[in-house]
């Protein structure tokens, strides 16, 4: 079956609540059910034949957007807690989609931040600045870890948050996207 | 003291096992030791590290204890991470 994943995706984080359905396949209600699915990737990964090192930061990319979605929402989130988790490889080429229905990048930094702007405010600290939506902690490199090796690597990464998208590969370009999006979206392509 | 990290696993990511990887350290390998003691950290077998993991347990570590060597530390993700904690969690010395 021909899925598409991002129009799923989407679908799922703009559904009203009482509306909201998504197969065991595409859904992490848990941390731990993202990370096991996380781990099987990998092997998918390799014997895909892409090649071990690249498929190791694959991993720890995904690992750390998939869990940032559960660290700054837990015992937060807005409906449906939990997250959509999907990849297609074909020929080498690789595209995950990770997806929350949570609170959004703008309003986790404004804990911390509490003058921010804008969403677009937002994503550019939460991608290159040294900070944390929870405060107190010694924590918030996640993201800078993922943008470092999406140029490092040549990958794609396509992330949105409220009204702002951050596009990633060789260069970081922030703009504002089409429509609105409560929680967050991320398209990574390889 | 030799930590092991393949003791913890070979895909350290999430802070929630990172967090319950330290606490267990806590109990069971460093507990008792001096803060002058040699703790060496070995990275063998690692075949995934994040910087959520490696903060919930490679900077408590280096904070807790004054000498810290690193060892087995070829792996992409592991020098990818120590990259981004040297850029963004004061660690520049150790690592």
């Amino acid at each position: 079956m021909n899925v598409n994943l991002k129009q799923l995706a989407y679908r799922w984080i703009t559904a009203e609540s009482k509306n909201v359905n998504i197969t065991d396949e595409y859904y992490c209600q848990m941390q731990d059910i993202f990370e096991a699915k996380n781990n099987k990737m990998l092997d998918i990964l390799l014997r895909c034949g892409i090649n071990e090192n690249k498929a190791y930061l694959i991993l720890a990319v995904v690992g750390e957007i998939g869990n940032n979605s559960f660290d700054h929402n837990l015992g937060n989130w807005p409906d449906i807690m939990g997250i959509f988790f999907g990849y297609k490889i074909k020929n080498k080429k690789v595209k995950i989609i990770l997806a929350d229905r949570g609170r959004g990048i703008l309003t986790t930094l404004k804990q911390v931040i509490p003058n921010l702007k804008n969403d677009q405010e937002a994503l550019e600290i939460a991608f290159t600045k040294k900070i944390s939506g929870r405060a107190f902690e010694n924590r918030g490199n996640g993201l800078k870890f993922v943008k470092q090796n999406i140029e490092c690597k040549k990958l794609h990464l396509e992330f949105q948050s409220g009204k702002a998208k951050i596009e990633i590969n060789s260069k970081m370009k922030i703009s504002l996207a089409d429509d609105f999006i409560n929680g967050c979206l991320a398209i990574l392509t390889i | 003291m030799i930590i092991y990290l393949k003791k913890f696993g070979d895909k350290l990511m999430s802070r929630s096992t990172g967090r319950e990887a330290f606490l267990a350290m806590s109990a069971y390998l460093i507990k008792d030791l001096k803060k002058t003691e040699l703790i060496e950290i070995d990275f063998e077998g690692v075949k995934v590290l994040t910087p959520s993991w490696a903060d919930e347990v490679i900077t408590k570590l280096i904070e807790k204890f004054k000498n810290i060597k690193l060892v087995n530390t070829d792996n992409v993700t592991v020098q990818a991470t120590f990259k981004i904690l040297k850029e963004y969690s004061n660690l520049k010395e150790i690592l």
